[in-house]
């Protein structure tokens, strides 16, 4: 059922490749269905799932390299299917998003459905040569989107991001090889990963492949110091592929340490937790006060992200150093899951917005709006949701998860919980100093015919601010599926 | 079933909003309704000893229930938002309105939610969501850019005291597994501290304590209902009532307090000077409300929360009432400058009600204002005597400032204008609240002030005849003060020194200069190291990218000759994949890897002058690296496989 949910958009990639000549509308459609139906499965392998059973369910497997233990194997936890229902949930409203395809509407939603399938991959798989594999097609499917239907200097920032991240990725392969290597029979199954913890007692080794792993996770992240990657990334990318590069690449970052270091070499993890925890404190700060100073609209949703993901860093570095206080673990590190499906939505539902201002303006500049809440009052109130959730209102995703990250933190890291909820304080200043630019005060002449959200983008946005609005009046449904996830271990931690 | 307290409004907020076009009598009936039916369900809830639980996850609980305390106060919040809400769908401007009565009860619903609450989670989520109202209250008239910005002001200076409510949450769950206030009795230092800290410097935000005060002051570019409200029984009340709420559990933490008494003197004191000094009538109000807000302070400081709850009852009838009534002058004034006003005559059964109001600002007997302010006086006397003259004075400074206040708003005048009737809805409303506060005249009566006491579970401070004269001596010295001022310098306030002390004694430029403006330059400072120094290690790759390209491009060109390149092969892979798979949209590995050579050209044309050594020296390698020779490239090749098979071997 997982591997159909890869395989089926990338089927659909390779059916829109064999349509030559159908309609924009059409192909559209094509690609929506294409993209509903990983959802539809990964629904009922939700469904299925048991939060008291086995850590991994819905478990396939192929053998594919026996000799070197390599194998098609696929199966979820709570982490994992909760990520991958937001990519999927996601990847639905980006396709479904009325986006400009300048003529190559085939192309671009051939890309968008084959990183569909790779990014799905990376969250389904429980096979480490496969997971890098698909992590790595990711970024060629992201590279394309960016660089082709991008504007500005997009061919420069597509490649940046494309060497940064790949840079990232082969520091994250040697590691790869250096934690596989030393196992007997040699396995790249995670499970057996982790349940053996191959690199236990093994300093300074296991030192040196943890350090490959926070590199290269910590750039797809991204962490400070190595974000500088990612605004220009945004700045030049289509709407809805902001929205996936936010909402669904940046989680590959933060979901490969909590699959990879904090779970296969967990007593390493914890030695190291603490730089690891200052890092994302330093984030949390830098990405909120630089966004504030930005003036252009995506660089400062951008920014934000650099914050946001900040705060899933500190859960899972404060989780791996909370041994012997489970209570405290868990809620730190089901806050940073929970952080990365809200940011997923709320910032995917941003970067849409901040796409829809581009696509009937072709301005990011703050300044040169005002006063749009006459005119479009649904990109209003949908800009106003988005930027609150954003924030950290209670009622609203982003609340339930940083308030659960912070608590948890509080109890293993006292001060840098205390000094990091200042993030909280900025990040309100920034969005609603935002908002009040976009949308409050005179209206300049020029955005008279400003047009409204349309039917699709009301859909769409809807659907994510929905979704927002429930996690964040009602968040058992999410947090038992995350929860089951982020239990101890039998026999780890 | 607790939860219908806050859902119940919150539930008619939508309703209104999704009935937009009606007029204005469906609002304010659903309104009325709304509230109607939460009072009723807070009595209820209160006499059956309601409770509600609701399980987010094994860790996070909300929790409500209700103490005598906090019935209390979910009481008085819809009985206050009643006549506002009237008063607003009555008098206020059309376009917007569902929106404003919308905001205005979901205003009411995150009240209730927070004084219902049992744990810190539960008080955290309806204390954001109340600030997140006054945001959107006060820049609702948002096509005044001012407006906004005063909303943001105001969210930005209250969610600064935010953070000691998710410190002192945090610091809770870790002393004690939950977020639950019982769990908060006995706990050892220094997490009682950390977590006193946090609760007293949100409470202190929320209620427009030193040094946040100046949020009070923007605030009032809200319309007259919003500032009503939020001063009266919402958003303000909140601070106070945390602080009463919590600080039986609290008390344990020796400086805890003195601090509360020192911020609530303070206030009080330098309050009550900004309000009689102040022209604008709803500032003047607003400065008054942070005074008052002190004196409760003062109270629960003195170990009598339930006389601070008493006095924030009576304050919240007097205040609305003058704020509606202020908003009726401006309307009428056609500006908030009291020296304009003088509108008596013009307006004399509103001018009658404003006069209870004012009486009970000023803490004249027999008005239940004037019993609970004395009650404070008598709470800190038993802190000591200096405390309790120190309350005296600020009883004598909000008694002058309710004389000018009264005497400028609604004194008689010359020329009284083209009568009219006053509207019906306005009346009734002031008339409502004035009823609420003589009602309140009952407490000097011994038989009902016990009555009270016990309801509130709250004890009585002894009061001394001499205190008692003392304090009413203070209090005619404040009006006859306050007549003078305003008989003589009706202008006082508006220009020279009176107008610096005017704007809170000049802390919001001290704020600005202190904080805002450093922040900002902080943030650009930021900026500009993340674009020109954090960046430059990645430009500098970028550029070895460049000089990297350039080689392979030379390479390709040799590959022809058939030498072997297995990243160019790469880059035509890609390439290929892209044509075949998708279209014909990159001609071959030359031109890709042309492209991206031309790309690298475009980068270092664009980089800045701090990354042009990286430039050079890179530039200078690739140069190397294009030697033409072939043994060079044998040895290169050499080179990187040892070095891959020694970190391989490292590895293993």
């Amino acid at each position: 059922m997982l591997t159909l949910a890869i395989f089926l958009p990338l089927l659909g990639a390779l059916a829109l490749v064999a349509l030559p000549g159908a309609a924009e509308a059409r192909l559209r459609q094509v690609a929506v269905a294409a993209a509903a139906l990983p959802l539809l499965l990964l629904l009922a392998a939700w469904w299925r799932f048991d939060p008291a059973g086995p850590a991994f369910q819905s478990v396939a497997e192929a053998p594919w390299v026996p000799s070197l233990g390599v194998a098609w194997r696929v199966g979820v936890d709570g982490i994992a299917l909760a990520v991958a229902l937001m990519s999927a949930v996601l990847f639905l409203a980006a396709i479904a998003w009325p986006a400009e395809t300048k003529g190559r509407a085939r192309q671009y939603y051939a890309w968008f459905l084959f990183l569909e399938g790779t990014s799905l991959g990376v969250f389904l798989t429980l096979d480490l040569l496969v997971f890098y594999v698909f992590f790595d097609l990711s970024l060629v499917g992201m590279y394309f989107l960016i660089g082709r239907w991008g504007h500005g200097d997009a061919g420069r920032s597509a490649l940046k991001f494309f060497v940064y991240t790949l840079a990232g990725s082969l520091a994250i392969l040697l590691a790869i090889l250096g934690l596989v290597l030393v196992t007997e029979p040699l396995t790249f199954d995670m499970r057996r990963l982790i349940a053996s913890q191959p690199l236990a007692g093994l300093d300074p080794r296991a030192g040196l492949v943890l350090l490959g792993f926070v590199i290269g996770f910590g750039i797809k992240t991204p962490l400070f110091p190595l974000h500088t990657w990612l605004p220009p990334a945004h700045v030049d990318a289509p709407g809805p592929a902001s929205a996936i590069l936010a909402g669904v690449l940046l989680k590959m970052g933060t979901y490969g340490l909590i699959r990879l270091p904090f779970s296969m070499m967990s007593e390493t993890f914890a030695r190291h937790a603490l730089p690891l925890a200052i890092l994302a404190v330093v984030s949390i700060l830098w990405g909120a006060l630089v966004a504030f100073a930005q003036r252009d609209l995506k660089r400062r949703i951008a920014y934000t992200s650099v914050n946001h993901m900040g705060y899933a860093v500190l859960g899972i570095a404060a989780a791996g150093a909370a041994a012997g206080n489970e209570a405290a673990r868990q809620l730190a590190l089901t806050g940073a899951v929970v952080e990365m499906v809200a940011h997923g939505l709320i910032t995917g539902s941003l970067f849409l917005i901040a796409g829809a201002f581009w696509q009937r303006a072709r301005d990011y500049d703050l300044q040169a709006y005002g006063g749009l809440a006459r005119v479009a009052p649904r990109l209003a109130v949908a800009t106003i949701l988005a930027a609150f959730a954003s924030l950290g209102l209670p009622g609203l995703a982003g609340f339930v998860a940083e308030f659960q990250i912070f608590a948890g933190t509080f109890a293993v890291y006292p001060w840098l919980a205390a000094i990091g909820i200042l993030g909280i304080l900025v990040t309100a200043a920034l969005f609603l100093q935002m908002v009040q630019q976009l949308f409050f005060g005179d209206l300049p002449a020029r955005w008279q015919g400003f047009p409204d959200l349309g039917r699709v983008e009301i859909l769409v946005l809807a659907l994510l601010l929905l979704l927002v609005v429930a996690i964040g009046v009602y968040p058992a449904w999410l947090l038992t599926l995350v929860e089951a996830g982020t239990a101890a271990p039998a026999g780890a931690g | 079933m607790l939860w219908l307290l806050a859902l119940v409004p919150l539930l008619a907020g939508a309703v209104a909003l999704a009935g937009g076009g009606r007029s204005r009598l469906w609002l304010g009936a659903l309104a009325v309704a709304a509230l109607l039916l939460t009072l009723a369900l807070s009595i209820a809830g209160a006499a059956q000893g309601w409770s509600g639980t609701l399980a987010w996850s094994g860790a996070l609980r909300l929790q409500a229930a209700l103490t005598p305390l906090s019935a209390t106060v979910a009481m008085l919040v819809p009985a206050i938002a009643l006549p506002v809400l009237a008063f607003a769908a009555a008098e206020e401007r059309r376009a917007g309105l569902p929106r404003l009565v919308a905001l205005l009860l979901a205003f009411v619903g995150g009240m209730e939610l927070l004084v219902v609450a049992d744990d810190l989670l539960t008080l955290l989520i309806g204390w954001e969501l109340v600030g997140a109202c006054s945001w959107a209250l006060i820049g609702h008239d948002w096509r005044d850019a001012r407006n906004p910005r005063s909303g943001l002001y105001a969210f930005v200076t209250t969610r600064f005291g935010d953070l000691g409510l998710f410190l002192a949450a945090m610091a809770t769950y870790a002393a004690t597994g939950s977020f639950a206030y019982d769990g908060l009795r006995g706990l050892p230092e220094p997490m009682l501290s950390v977590i006193a800290a946090g609760i007293l410097l949100s409470a202190a935000a929320k209620s427009g304590q030193l040094p946040f005060s100046p949020w009070l002051f923007r605030a009032m570019d809200g319309p007259t209902p919003v500032s009503a409200l939020l001063h009266a029984a919402t958003m303000v009340a909140a601070g106070a009532y945390l602080l009463a709420r919590l600080q039986p559990m609290l008390g344990g933490a020796g400086w805890f307090a003195a601090a509360i008494i020192a911020i609530g003197l303070a206030t009080a004191l330098a309050g009550g000077v900004v309000a009689l000094l102040q022209s604008h009538a709803k500032k003047l109000l607003a400065a008054s409300t942070s005074a008052h807000f002190g004196l409760m302070f003062v109270a629960v400081g003195a170990g009598f929360p339930g006389i601070a709850i008493l006095h924030l009852v009576a304050h919240a009838g007097f205040k609305a009432s003058l704020f509606l009534a202020a908003g009726l002058a401006g309307a009428r004034a056609g500006s908030f400058a009291l020296y304009r006003m003088r509108l008596g005559r013009a307006l004399p059964a509103i001018a009658l009600l404003s006069a209870v109001a004012a009486l009970a600002l000023a803490g004249i007997p027999p008005l239940g204002a004037a019993w609970t302010k004395e009650a404070v006086i008598a709470a800190a006397g038993e802190r000591g005597a200096l405390l309790a003259a120190g309350c005296m004075v600020a009883g004598g400074l909000s008694a002058a400032y309710a004389a000018r206040f009264l005497l400028l708003a609604y004194g008689p005048a010359g020329d009284a204008g083209p009568g009219g009737r006053p509207a019906i809805v306005p009346c009734a409303a002031l008339g409502g609240l004035a009823a609420f506060s003589l009602l309140l005249s009952l407490l000097w009566l011994p038989g009902a002030r016990e009555a009270a006491a016990r309801a509130l579970a709250a004890a009585i401070p002894p009061s001394g005849t001499v205190e008692l004269v003392a304090s009413l001596l203070s209090v005619a010295l404040g009006v006859l003060v306050g007549l003078l001022l305003a008989r003589r310098y009706p202008a006082i306030g508006l220009e020279g020194r009176s107008r610096a002390a005017a704007a809170w004694l000049g802390l919001p430029s001290l704020i600005s200069a202190g904080a805002v403006r450093p922040f900002e330059r902080a943030a650009g400072a930021a900026a500009w190291v993340d674009d020109r120094i954090l960046d430059a290690g990645p430009r500098g790759a970028a550029c070895l990218a460049q000089g990297m390209t350039r080689s392979l491009a030379l390479l390709d060109r040799r590959a022809v000759e058939g030498s072997v390149a297995v990243v160019p092969a790469f880059a035509a892979w890609l390439a290929l994949l892209d044509r075949r798979a998708v279209d014909g949209g990159i001609a071959g590995t030359a031109a890709f890897a042309d492209w991206l050579a031309r790309l690298g050209e475009r980068l270092a044309d664009g980089l800045p002058e701090g990354a042009a050594a990286i430039a050079g020296m890179s530039g200078h390698d690739a140069r190397r690296l294009q030697s033409g020779m072939s043994h060079h490239y044998y040895t290169l090749m050499a080179i990187g496989a040892a070095a891959m098979a020694a970190a391989l071997f490292l590895e293993a």
